[in-house]
């Protein structure tokens, strides 16, 4: 029965079907299946033979093998014109593999080697009279979350509103001197952390205003963080059209609300990548923060005195430790730390959702 | 249907800066743009009596977009813009020192070329749009949405998912919304920048019984490519022309009637006869 032939005006159940596109012949899928399992064999075949290591093989043989079986493939299905594109594909997919094995090796081999160390007396216990030689039933990293929580929230806190500031500031005015800060920012994007560390060491601890404490840190951190979120909330700025700006102004609406209400709705999302590429900037920044605070045993809620462990200076601690419990410990704190980036992203965007 | 809404808005537009009972509404005087050192339109003298209905007609490019936009001080959002003469609403200048452009474009409304609903906001909010972004509230806000979107035609189309975004409307319906959000604040005069131009001609025959239902209470100016709509839904029209990289001038203003069966000048009727532009 054919969507014509049931002569009714309402509408009709999908077929099973609808996807004529996907549709092939049958001669289509026999060189689709060829030409990728061929290239396979063949070099796993002629590594063997020749006993070439792995990336040898991969690159020499495998690559070059596909991409000659995908031209040949194509241009069975599509004549010339297929070629290109069957290049193209082998391309891209190689590299994406290239990708995610070398991201999906470095997440296997930290839940591989964090997840012995990781048990809830660990999450939640804080390192105080713990030593390289103390067995991974004491001891934890709770005082390193705190910090970490403690010093890049300080620096968040601050740095979001005054990086979509800027942002704000080089997209909605129009004031001379949105070049120079432009360009401010933009080498600020550049700053290696150790410099915005040693700056905030020399200017706060050097001339003694101030000991080395949790907040410093934050400052530092701030360096790295705000020209992230202000460049990229200008971007992303740019994108809302003028047509909504233009709206809003007909309407009689004032800048300020026109920019709550209309225009920062509309960038929402992408503000808020902003804002998690500016917190990825820091999190697991380590240099900065070895210049600026004293890492220590016990939990610390002061910002403003104390010793402040944080998860990258306490990964340092115990790698530059040495003894194996010790690495152990590092690698549960690098787990820790991933799972707390992918705690606080996944938040983000839950929050961040469009809501009708 | 003529309400008067502010009895339901209990939107106390500050109109006191304006006067009431100056026999033009709204008048441009001696009017000249240019965008940076471009002249583009040239001494445009243009009277708009109270619930009058202007069509403003010519080729693209000859202006009368950027003419519109300095009725409201709309103009002035656009870097390098420059403006010398006068609009004058209820005989004030709306350039004058002393004057809010936030109050004028409250008193003038605009409907744009291109539908430009906040995407952010459902329809029922982007028809209270106007009164959150002046900071107002409203005691009969139902009563308000409804009868704005009423008067836009749109009503019985969208009365059942007042809470769904504006974007899931189509092209024409997002266009009456926009006309519903302008309406909701009740200016005294709307603008309207070719707002059919993207519209099929049932939309198109819509918003022209919205635009003369509103006229009885509302005084409105608006650019149009379609000649037949000029005719059906005007009551004076004014030719714009820009020759020759020139800037744009009022070629010939007067009763629609008149303008469209004797014009007076032979430009008019050889672009009102489709002969050129």
């Amino acid at each position: 029965m054919t969507i014509l032939e049931t002569a009714e005006f309402g509408p009709v159940a999908r077929p099973a079907e609808a996807t004529p596109w996907r549709n092939r012949s049958t001669s289509t899928l026999t060189s689709i299946g060829l030409a990728s399992v061929l290239p396979v064999v063949l070099a796993f075949l002629i590594a063997m033979h020749f006993a070439m290591p792995g990336a040898t093989a991969l690159v020499a043989v495998f690559v070059p093998l596909q991409l000659i079986a995908a031209g040949t493939a194509a241009t069975f299905v599509g004549g010339r014109r297929g070629i290109p594109d069957a290049i193209l594909t082998v391309f891209v997919l190689v590299l994406v593999l290239l990708v995610a094995v070398v991201l999906g090796s470095v997440l296997l081999n930290l839940i591989r080697k964090g997840i012995h160390a990781l048990s809830i007396q660990f999450l939640f216990y804080d390192s105080t009279y713990v030593t390289s030689a103390t067995s991974l039933d004491y001891g934890g990293v709770f005082h390193a979350i705190i910090g970490t929580l403690i010093v890049v929230g300080i620096a968040a806190l601050v740095t979001i509103p005054l990086g979509i500031g800027v942002g704000v500031f080089l997209t909605e005015t129009r004031s001379p001197m949105r070049g120079p800060v432009r360009f401010i920012t933009q080498s600020m994007t550049g700053l290696p952390s150790i410099v915005s560390g040693l700056f905030i060491y020399a200017f706060f601890v050097l001339s003694g205003f101030s000991k080395q404490v949790g907040w410093l840190a934050s400052a530092a951190l701030l360096l790295l963080m705000l020209p992230t979120v202000a460049r990229l909330s200008e971007e992303v700025l740019k994108l809302v059209p003028q047509d909504l700006r233009s709206a809003a102004m007909a309407l009689g609406a004032p800048r300020n609300k026109a920019f709550f209400q209309v225009i920062l709705p509309a960038a929402r999302s992408g503000i808020i990548t902003a804002i998690l590429l500016g917190l990825a900037r820091i999190v697991g920044e380590t240099a900065p923060l070895l210049m600026t605070t004293i890492p220590g045993d016990a939990t610390n809620y002061k910002p403003f005195s104390g010793l402040m462990s944080t998860l990258p200076t306490y990964i340092y601690k115990w790698v530059s430790a040495g003894s194996e419990i010790a690495v152990q410990r590092a690698w549960g704190a690098a787990l820790v730390l991933l799972i707390l980036v992918g705690i606080i992203f996944t938040l983000a965007r839950i929050f961040g959702k469009q809501k009708f | 249907m003529t309400t008067d809404y502010s009895s339901v808005t209990n939107v106390a537009h500050d109109k006191s800066q304006f006067r009431d009972g100056v026999e033009a509404h709204l008048e441009a005087r001696n009017l000249h743009v240019w965008f940076g050192e471009r002249h583009v339109i040239n001494n445009v003298s243009l009277e708009f009596p109270e619930n009058s209905v202007t069509a403003l007609i010519g080729p693209s490019g000859c202006g009368k977009s950027t003419f519109i936009r300095t009725l409201n001080r709309m103009h002035e959002l656009i870097p390098n813009a420059g403006l010398a003469g006068e609009v004058l609403f209820k005989g004030e200048n709306v350039y004058g020192p002393n004057i809010d452009p936030v109050n004028v474009r409250l008193n003038i409304g605009m409907v744009f070329q291109k539908p430009n609903p906040f995407p952010t906001m459902t329809i029922r909010g982007n028809v209270l749009s106007g009164l959150r972004l002046s900071g107002r509230h409203s005691r009969n806000e139902d009563e308000l949405v409804e009868q704005a979107l009423t008067r836009a035609s749109l009503w019985n189309e969208v009365k059942d998912r007042l809470g769904a975004p504006a974007g899931s409307l189509s092209g024409g319906q997002q266009q009456r919304l926009c006309i519903a959000r302008s309406l909701a604040l009740s200016p005294s005069v709307l603008l309207m920048d070719e707002p059919c131009s993207a519209l099929d001609p049932g939309s198109t025959i819509r918003i022209e019984e919205t635009i003369s239902e509103i006229s009885q209470s509302m005084t409105i100016v608006i650019v149009t490519h379609n000649m037949q709509q000029a005719q059906r839904v005007s009551n004076q029209t004014a030719f714009f022309l820009a020759e020759d990289n020139n800037p744009g001038y009022v070629v010939e203003f007067g009763e629609t009637n008149q303008i469209f069966r004797t014009p007076r000048d032979r430009r008019t009727e050889d672009y009102v006869a489709g002969r050129f532009g």
